[in-house]
């Protein structure tokens, strides 16, 4: 981000406490409580800051309960911190709520913002004039997004007989004809099949591209973010753990890369079979800057880290010492690495990681 | 402003258009709605049949509040379908107000237009036909001051009533269910003002004389239109309070209803 561009998401030291009331377990324990109840203070976000600057398309990730909800909330206006403070395009957007909301689009994936009852079409007509966008803007925006999201399918059709994949498309529309500057998304694609999903983040980053929208996403699907995202953030318990690009996390926590290789025939001759990382059983498989992990007859994954060995030298190594009939390089499993990152609190401790 | 009241009417326009989707389903809840108001004030009228008054007012007299109850509360229930606490609470239970907080548009003015259950009208249309026949077997001495009033007291009545449905809807946003009380007020108060004040004891008459003010908006006007003396002992130009009432309950109501609104801003439900 350019040190002279003002962001047009600043959130500084954003902290947000609920009241709850703990409720006690069993029979004896409800009874309990509706005579007294004990009260805890849950920090659902707790000192939060960072700065989005304008057409960046950016994940917000974080376990159930981290408190990503919490935070789209106040981004958008739903909820007033207990302190600090949000400016989002210039405005407080609880402070501004009408003029505020005419400048987002948001879309939880939960909860369709349509009438349930009506056509499509219907819906988006009345918001059309709730957000007072111009005819010809209207129309305009309309075509194209009947083109990208192939709307013209099931624009007559009511609310309530869409799949769960043409409702998102139909929401996505309706939060976008009236050209926000900033997009928020809350699970964008959850439940959708492969093909949905795939449509729905070309769209994304298509008005990213073409419009210039500024798109912050939560999500739990990675593929979501490793398409859409340059950058991420981690939230948990209430803290933000990381914010940087998606890339530099895996360097740091990823996990090795892998090098499968499928040999010609039997060259290092035995019987074949499962080996362990310890194991190897025969000489001539080894090679350096790598680790066999696995060999299944034929087939032997290689693990091995970018900073220590590049994939070509490795298979330059490989190739001088075994006949080769094929290999793949696999990257590790984005998924993999942020579930450690949450389960052995790598990052805890450190404050929040800028990348 | 016109902006608002353009958009109220195409909020409205796409729940009528919505309700005729279902047309069968439209139709039988209409049949009932009129149905019901007319079994009520039948069994109202049966009981005439056996006593000759109710507190020394005849069948056409108390017809005369039957009928004047009924426009006003039905045609409430018709404007604020919105902000029915019930329906309201629900939605506020499964986080459907959120959608409200995030349109360019005022939160009241949507709440309203979210709602507009045409059946409801079927129990106004009712009320008509009871009113009417209030004026056609009674004699009542027509003035036109009187005749200024009838309009004046169903406005009141509209208000009175709506504003305990905004309270009892901004209510939920504590308890989130909606709570049995604000039927009490609502559907009972209706019930109550059907029936001449005087019938009722003394702690019940004070509770909807000083704390819901419920005796100005129908007894205390019918009592005007049907030349009758007040055996409650209230001033004369009580008669007359009912759109002071009327709009008095309201603006408290809605002050209420934006204490709501910031309070669900600040803990979410």
């Amino acid at each position: 981000m350019r040190a002279d561009a003002a962001p047009i998401i600043a959130v500084d030291d954003v902290r947000k406490h609920f009241v709850g009331r703990r409720q006690r377990a069993g029979l004896l324990g409800a009874l309990r409580d509706l005579a007294r109840s004990e009260r805890t203070l849950v920090r659902a976000v707790d000192g939060v800051s960072f700065r989005i600057a304008a057409g960046e398309v950016v994940g917000y990730l974080g376990p159930n309960g981290a408190g990503k909800s919490t935070t789209l909330k106040m981004l958008t206006g739903l909820l007033v911190p207990t302190s600090g403070t949000v400016v989002v395009d210039g405005r407080v957007p609880w402070r501004e709520r009408k003029a505020y909301v005419a400048g987002i689009g948001a879309v939880f994936g939960q909860r369709s913002t349509l009438w349930w009852d009506l056509p499509v079409i219907e819906s988006l007509e009345l918001l059309r004039h709730m957000y007072r966008v111009p005819a010809e803007r209207f129309t305009a925006n309309l075509a194209d997004f009947r083109a990208l999201l192939d709307l013209d399918a099931f624009l007559s059709t009511p609310v309530r007989s869409l799949s769960l994949g043409q409702r998102m498309r139909a929401d996505l529309a309706a939060a976008l004809l009236h050209e926000p500057r900033i997009l928020f998304l809350d699970e964008p694609t959850i439940g959708l099949d492969v093909v949905a999903k795939e449509r729905i983040r070309d769209f994304i980053r298509h008005i990213n591209q073409a419009r210039g929208t500024t798109v912050v996403l939560t999500t739990h699907d990675l593929s979501d973010v490793q398409r859409l995202c340059e950058r991420v953030m981690i939230i948990d318990h209430g803290k933000l753990l990381y914010d940087g690009r998606l890339a530099v996390l895996q360097e740091r926590f990823g996990g090795r890369r892998a090098l499968v290789v499928d040999l010609e025939d039997d060259a290092a001759g035995g019987a074949g079979g499962p080996v362990d990382a310890g194991g190897v059983e025969a000489a001539g498989l080894e090679v350096e800057g790598a680790e066999l992990v696995e060999r299944d007859g034929l087939r032997l994954t290689y693990k091995f880290r970018r900073d220590e060995v590049s994939a070509s030298a490795l298979i330059g190594r490989l190739s001088a010492a075994l006949r080769i009939r094929d290999l793949e390089v696999r990257e590790p499993d984005i998924e993999a690495t942020v579930r450690r990152i949450y389960e052995e609190r790598l990052l805890e401790g450190e404050g929040a990681e800028r990348t | 402003m016109v902006h608002s009241l353009r958009l109220y009417r195409r909020l409205i326009g796409m729940e009528v258009r919505a309700q005729l989707q279902y047309r069968a389903s439209f139709l039988l809840d209409m049949a009932t709605s009129v149905l019901i108001v007319a079994i009520e004030f039948g069994t109202v009228a049966m009981v005439f049949g056996r006593f000759e008054s109710l507190g020394g007012w005849r069948l056409e007299e108390v017809a005369l509040l039957y009928g004047m109850a009924a426009m006003g509360f039905r045609t409430m229930d018709l404007l604020f379908s919105g902000f029915d606490p019930s329906d309201f609470g629900e939605r506020i239970r499964l986080g459907q107000f959120d959608q409200v907080l995030l349109r360019p548009a005022s939160a009241t003015l949507q709440v309203l237009g979210s709602r507009f259950h045409l059946r409801r009208l079927g129990g106004a249309f009712q009320g008509v036909l009871i009113f009417a026949l209030a004026v056609w077997i009674g004699d009542i001495a027509w003035t036109p001051a009187k005749a200024a009033l009838v309009p004046v007291v169903l406005l009141s009545q509209i208000a009175f009533f709506g504003a305990l449905f905004v309270a009892g809807a901004t209510v939920t946003f504590w308890t989130v269910q909606s709570i049995e009380a604000v039927n009490i007020l609502t559907y009972g108060g209706n019930e109550l003002i059907n029936y001449p004040m005087h019938i009722y004891q003394l702690w019940l008459r004070r509770f909807f004389t000083f704390v819901v003010p419920a005796v100005f908006i129908n007894y205390a006007p019918a009592l005007y239109i049907l030349d009758k003396a007040d055996p409650l002992g209230l001033p004369p130009w009580s008669r007359f309070l009912a759109p002071v009432v009327g709009a008095g309950m309201l603006a408290l109501a809605a002050a209420f209803w934006r204490v709501g609104i910031r309070r669900y801003q600040s803990t979410g439900t």
